[in-house]
C-alpha cells in the first residue's frame, strides 16, 4: 500500500471491523475515539513505510500517547503516558496505524483475560470460554479478522497461549530483541513484547519492525532489526527436537508431520520442565512486587483518598486500585522475598532457572536447531473455571514458561481443533535465531489448514 | 505449609497494602496452596555450584553521561493526582514500621 487514500480506506474499514467485534469486550478503546484517532493517524502517516497503512492493536500495557494506558487495572484509570514505548514508535514510524488498546488481564498477571478491571474478553468462537491470556483482547481482535496483527506481551506465555487457544499466530521474540521500554514492567528479566498476527507472514513483518537496538533500554541487545526470511518448500536441512516431556500422549504424530516435511527427528529430554511452573510463580511474582511498588497514588494513577497519613494513603490505593490476582502476586513476591524465606523460594528458583536453560543449551548442543511441542496443554476452557483454583490457571502456561525463563525465541501455530476449538503447536528457537525460527514457521504453515474468521 | 492470618497481614503490611478481614481467609488459603505448590523445587538437590541465570546483555551498555531529560508530551501535574508549585501533594507523613502496627 502506497497511496494515502488506500490508508484512509483502510483506517475507516478497520474501525468499522472494530465495531463489529465489539462483543467480544477485546478493544478498551471507545468506538468513537478510536474512529478519528485512526482518521488522523492515517493522514499523517508516511506512505514510504513498510507498513503503510496496516492497523496494529496495542495491548494496554504497552504505552501510547494516542489512548490511554491502563493495563486492565482500576489503579491506572484513565492514565495516559506522557511518552510512548519504542515498539510503538517504530511501528508509527514505518507507518502503520495503532488500532487501540486492548483488554488484557491486570498487569499482565493472568492466563484467561479474566482478572481485568474493565470486565473478562469473550473468546470468538465460543462466547463462554476465555480466549486466554494475558494478552486475550490481542488474540481475540486478530482473530476476529478486526485487526491482521496486534502487539501483545509475554511473561510466562502472555502472547502464544491466547494465539494458541484463538487459533492465531504468535511470536516471542528472544530476550534483548525487542525494546522494552514503554512495557509497562511486570517481570522485568523475563519481559518481551511479542506479536500476534493472522498469519506467520503477517507478525514476522511487524515483529521485524519493532526489533532492533534501542539506546533507551539497557536489556535490548545491540543488533540489527530482524530481517525477514524466505519461505521454504520444506523443513529440509532441519533437525527437530521433540522433547518427550511435553507430549504426555504419543509423540509419533509430531514426528511423523516433520519427517513428511523433510526434516530430521529427535527425541530430546529437559529433565527439569516439571519445575519450569514453581521456578516461574517464584521469581515473576517477585520482580512484581518490586515493580509495582510505584502504583502508590501519589505519582500518577488513580489515588483512593480520605487517608491520614501517607501510609496509609498508600495502603488504600494499592489495596483499593489493585485486583484480586495482583494483590496475591505482591504477596506473594514480597513472602518469597522475604527475610527466612529468600533462601528457600528466591535463591534455589534462581538455580532453577539456571537448570532448565542449561537443559536447552544441552538440547541445541546435540545438533538440534529447533524444538517442537504443543503450545497449551488443553484448548480454550470454561470462563470462570479456573478462578478459584490459582494453580490450575497457572498450569495452563506450563509448555510456554520455559522459553521466557530460558530467554528463547518461541513461535505458536495453529495445528489443529480439538472439538471444534483451536490449538497451537510451537517451535521453540536458540537466542537470537529468532529467523530461523520463523522460517520453520512458514513452512508448518503451509500444511496446517488457516483458521477461519469468528 | 500453611500461611496464617497473622503472616498474611504481616506480609501486606510490607508490600503497603490494604487487606479487608473479608478478604484474608480465601488470601491466606490461595497462597498456602501456591506456596505449597511452588515449594517442590526443594525436591531439586541443592545446587550451590549452579550461578543464576539472568537472559540478555552480558554487560550493560551505557549511555553517554550527560543530563538530558527524556521530552515528555506533558509534566507530571497533568499525571499527578495532586500538585502543586512543582511538589505532588500528599498527606503528612505516618508513623513507621513499629509505631503503627
Amino acid at each position: 500500500m502506497s497511496d494515502p487514500r488506500e490508508a484512509l480506506a483502510s483506517a475507516k474499514a478497520t474501525a468499522d471491523r472494530l465495531v463489529k467485534a465489539k462483543r467480544f469486550n477485546a478493544c478498551l478503546t471507545p468506538v468513537r475515539e478510536l474512529r478519528k484517532a485512526l482518521v488522523t493517524q492515517a493522514q499523517a502517516a508516511h506512505p514510504s513505510g513498510v507498513l503503510y497503512g496496516m492497523p496494529v492493536a496495542v495491548k494496554d500495557n504497552i504505552c501510547t500517547l494516542e489512548f490511554t494506558t491502563t493495563c486492565g487495572s482500576k489503579i491506572l484509570e484513565a492514565y495516559r503516558s506522557p511518552y510512548e514505548a519504542t515498539a510503538v514508535a517504530k511501528l508509527k514510524a514505518a507507518g502503520a496505524l495503532i488500532a487501540g488498546k486492548t483488554n488484557c488481564d491486570e498487569f499482565a498477571m493472568g492466563s484467561s483475560t479474566e482478572h481485568s478491571a474493565y470486565g473478562r474478553t469473550l473468546h470468538p468462537f465460543d462466547k463462554t470460554r476465555v480466549p486466554g491470556g494475558s494478552s486475550g483482547g490481542s488474540a481475540a481482535l486478530v482473530a476476529a479478522g478486526a485487526v491482521p496483527a496486534a502487539l501483545g506481551s509475554e511473561t510466562g506465555g502472555s502472547v502464544r497461549q491466547p494465539a494458541s487457544l484463538c487459533g492465531v499466530v504468535g511470536i516471542k521474540p528472544t530476550y534483548g530483541r525487542v525494546s522494552r521500554w514503554g512495557l509497562v514492567a511486570f517481570g522485568s528479566s523475563l519481559d518481551q513484547i511479542g506479536v500476534l498476527g493472522r498469519s506467520v507472514h503477517d507478525a514476522a513483518r511487524v515483529l521485524s519492525v519493532i526489533s532492533g537496538r534501542d539506546p533507551k533500554d539497557a536489556t535490548c541487545e545491540d543488533r540489527d532489526p530482524l530481517r525477514l526470511p524466505n519461505v521454504p518448500e520444506s523443513l529440509q536441512g532441519f533437525v527437530i527436537g521433540i522433547p518427550k516431556e511435553y507430549f504426555p500422549a504419543d509423540l509419533d504424530p509430531a514426528v511423523r508431520l516433520f519427517k513428511e516435511l523433510g526434516a530430521a527427528v529427535r527425541e530430546v529430554a529437559l529433565p527439569h520442565t516439571a519445575y519450569a511452573v514453581p521456578t516461574y510463580y517464584i521469581l515473576a511474582p517477585a520482580e512484581a512486587s518490586s515493580n509495582l511498588a510505584r502504583y502508590d497514588g501519589a505519582r500518577y494513577g488513580t489515588r483512593f483518598d480520605g487517608s491520614a497519613d501517607v501510609r496509609a494513603l498508600y495502603r488504600t490505593t494499592r489495596g483499593e486500585g489493585f485486583g484480586p490476582e495482583v494483590r496475591r502476586r505482591i504477596l506473594l513476591g514480597t513472602y518469597v522475598l522475604s527475610s527466612g524465606y529468600y533462601d528457600a523460594y528466591y535463591r534455589k528458583a534462581q538455580q532453577m532457572r539456571a537448570l532448565i536453560a542449561q537443559d536447552f543449551r544441552n538440547a541445541f548442543d546435540r545438533g538440534v536447531d529447533l524444538l517442537f511441542t504443543p503450545t497449551t496443554p488443553s484448548p480454550a476452557f470454561k470462563a470462570g473455571e479456573k478462578l478459584d483454583d490459582p494453580v490450575a490457571m497457572y498450569l495452563s502456561d506450563i509448555f510456554t514458561v520455559t522459553a521466557n525463563l530460558a530467554g528463547l525465541p518461541a513461535i505458536s501455530i495453529p495445528i489443529g481443533r480439538i472439538k471444534g476449538l483451536p490449538i497451537g503447536g510451537q517451535f521453540i528457537g536458540q537466542a537470537f535465531l529468532d529467523d530461523e525460527m520463523l522460517e520453520a514457521a512458514y513452512a508448518l504453515e503451509r500444511v496446517v489448514p488457516a483458521t477461519e474468521e469468528a | 505449609m500453611s500461611v496464617t492470618h497473622d503472616e498474611v497481614l504481616k506480609i501486606a503490611r510490607l508490600a503497603e497494602l490494604e487487606v479487608s478481614e473479608d478478604a484474608l481467609p480465601l488470601l491466606a488459603e490461595h497462597m498456602s496452596r501456591i506456596l505449597d505448590y511452588v515449594a517442590q523445587i526443594n525436591a531439586v538437590p541443592a545446587s550451590e555450584g549452579v550461578k543464576p541465570f539472568v537472559p540478555g546483555p552480558d554487560a550493560l551498555r551505557f549511555r553517554t553521561d550527560e543530563v538530558k531529560p527524556i521530552p515528555l508530551a506533558f509534566g507530571p501535574e497533568t499525571l499527578a493526582p495532586a500538585f502543586k508549585d512543582g511538589f505532588f501533594l500528599v498527606p503528612k507523613l505516618g508513623a513507621f514500621e513499629g509505631a503503627d502496627s
